[in-house]
């Protein structure tokens, strides 16, 4: 496997939003997300914000909160960079409150603006109009938990040369009383801009790599899940 | 680089139970689109979706199972080390709606880790698997994550599993946005008004070319390059312009090293809708120029079968290399204004080697894989 940098990094958690270069501490948990308002996120008004559900909100909010911290938001021209995040309920929030549009008992027809956000990808779609992403769109579900599935796809297709630069990450939202006994791990959304080390000249947060078996790497050494990950990253010596 | 084989393919459809019989229908021009039984459609704009017949709920669990059995049975053993990639964009969303009705149903198959979890165990593989969600080019992007497991050598072989039902959740969305058609999705023709929905499941063990002659395993065809790319324009409509489209192609015909002229026939995403069919028609022409390259859908006969629709296109794009031969488009009947593709009601004739498939969704998503047939 060829190395990865981490050019910048961005969340939004229970305990707000936040990104690397702001902050000394992170920790994602299972606790209920704020709401996120469009002044959190863009200076300016932005047409489309207030219209998505939470869950485009917070996956929009960190992917710009990642992107702003590695000096990557502004754009002139599209660039070929990927999107992939991991999650175990995708949007499933968003799902009952289309769905309860659908039901008898609902109090008008099936929304179309909310069966719109009804993909766990549209946030992503959302974040390439905006930043002007056209590299691969993609979300993975995987058994293992450790919110770092979108890390190791990432790590695979920056190293296949798929891509130069990958925003991956993970988000997930509580489903709440609606869907009793799905509780993710982690709630919020977390992103980190990946780029190829040959080509990168981003001062980061440090390297990325997969072992052999899969285990992702900080620095030639494991991490066992999002947040000691991000820790990693945070600690890294880097001049300010 | 490994050189990336099929090796084992199976499909379930509207068509039928097996990809034989599939095949044969759409050979014969037929359509699985008919009217809906399984819940109610007189609040919608359509009545009509290509659905499986004699599909049971065993124990209120989902009908993406018996789906999945069906798939299985009689698929060829996995070797081991085998790994897991699945690909669906609802997974069990009728169970969603079952508890959402207040009804009984597994929550645990809600999230889509849980017919993966599912998978693994029936299989008796050691992989617990991952799967992609890429909207409606699901499984296409999951065939690609695959071919570069295998070539990179990180993989010696990968079965893929895709799989979506027709379900009210997703049938009244496709309503609201106006987006079905009344009479049946008619793509690339001049009257196209709107997606017919499908269900259905195809299952590809894809291999490692070497691993495979040296197991005595004979290769059905190859995925020899693959592609993809973001519009960046629209959040549910694809780009006028076809830019992501392009991107795609381009990138999966670099992977392949081969140019616009070695294609032979095109399977197209061709959902019937007046934005998509005339996007990709815009790209198709950019890529090949005026050369009327034969291209179908298929979408017309088994409908959109969503995050399933790739991997299934895969399987009948593989059997067109095979016989020579690309399905009829059902539905269509006149060509729609400017399009310089050869699309047919009737089967049409492949003189070559390389077929591209891709499909786009929303999100701006667009992906292409070129196959390759066995030379004869």
């Amino acid at each position: 496997m060829s190395v990865s940098v981490v050019a910048g990094i961005g969340w939004v958690t229970s305990q707000g939003p936040g990104r690397g270069r702001a902050a000394r501490e992170f920790s994602m948990t299972a606790g209920p997300i704020p709401p996120v308002n469009r002044e959190d996120v863009f200076p300016e008004p932005n047409l489309r914000f207030g219209r998505l559900p939470q869950y485009s909100r917070v996956g929009l909010a960190a992917v710009a909160f990642a992107l702003r911290d590695a000096g990557m938001e502004q754009w002139k021209t599209k660039r070929f960079a990927g999107l992939v995040a991991s999650t175990r309920a995708g949007c499933l929030a968003t799902d009952i409150e289309y769905y309860n549009t659908v039901l008898p008992e609902g109090d008008g027809p099936p929304s179309p603006n909310l069966f719109s956000s009804t993909l766990p990808t549209c946030f992503m779609g959302e974040a390439a109009i905006q930043f002007g992403l056209t590299g691969p769109t993609l979300i993975v579900n995987d058994p293992a938990d450790d919110g770092l599935g979108g890390v190791r796809m990432a790590l695979g297709s920056l190293s296949w040369g798929e891509c130069g630069t990958m925003l991956a990450g993970h988000i997930d939202l509580p489903a709440g009383p609606a869907i009793p006994g799905i509780r993710p791990r982690w709630t919020g959304g977390l992103f980190m801009v990946l780029e190829n080390a040959r080509d990168s000249i981003a001062n980061g947060y440090g390297t990325l790599d997969l072992s052999d078996g899969g285990a992702v790497l900080h620095n030639g050494i494991g991490v066992a899940g999002l947040n000691e990950l991000v820790r990693a990253c945070l600690a890294f010596p880097r001049p300010s | 680089m490994n050189e990336v084989l099929v090796t084992a393919m199976a499909s379930v459809t509207g068509l039928g139970p097996d990809l034989d019989t599939t095949w044969r229908r759409l050979l014969a021009g037929e359509t699985a689109v008919r009217p809906i039984r399984r819940f109610d459609v007189s609040r919608y704009s359509a009545r009509n979706a290509s659905w499986i017949e004699g599909l049971e709920s065993r124990g209120n669990r989902s009908l993406l199972f018996p789906i999945l059995e069906r798939l299985l049975d009689g698929f060829d053993p996995l070797p081991r080390g085998c790994r897991l990639v699945t690909a669906t964009t609802k997974g069990c969303i009728d169970t969603f709606e079952r508890v959402r009705k207040g009804l009984p149903g597994d929550v645990a198959d809600i999230p889509v880790s849980g017919p993966l979890t599912w998978l693994a165990s029936r299989l008796g593989l050691d992989d617990p698997g991952v799967n992609i969600n890429s909207a409606c080019a699901s499984s296409t992007m999951a065939v690609a994550r695959a071919a570069a497991m295998i070539e990179s050598g990180r993989a010696d072989a990968v079965l893929v599993v895709c799989m979506d039902l027709v379900s009210e959740f997703v049938f009244s969305g496709f309503s609201s946005l106006l987006a079905l058609d009344p009479a049946g999705c008619r793509p690339f023709d001049r009257g196209r008004n709107g997606l017919s929905l499908g269900e259905g499941g195809a299952a590809l063990l894809m291999m490692n070319a070497e691993t495979a002659r040296r197991k005595g395993i004979p290769g059905i065809g190859s995925v020899v390059g693959w592609g993809a790319a973001n519009d960046a324009t629209h959040v549910t409509a694809p780009a006028r312009d076809g830019c992501g489209l392009i991107l795609a192609v381009r990138r999966a015909m670099a992977k392949a090293s081969i140019g616009p002229d070695d294609i032979a026939a095109i399977n197209a995403h061709g959902t019937g809708t007046m934005y998509n069919d005339a996007m990709e028609s815009t790209a198709f022409e950019a890529v090949f120029g005026s050369r009327p390259v034969p291209l179908n859908s298929i979408k017309g006969a088994i409908g959109h079968t969503l995050g399933a629709a790739g991997g299934i296109e895969v399987a009948t794009g593989l059997r067109s290399l095979a016989d020579r031969t690309l399905p009829p488009t059902a539905g269509f009947r006149e060509p729609m204004e400017n399009c310089v593709f050869s699309v047919s009601p009737l089967p049409q004739p492949i003189g070559g080697i390389y077929l591209l498939s891709t499909n786009s969704g929303f999100g701006g998503i667009n992906a292409a894989l070129i196959l390759k047939g066995n030379p004869r």
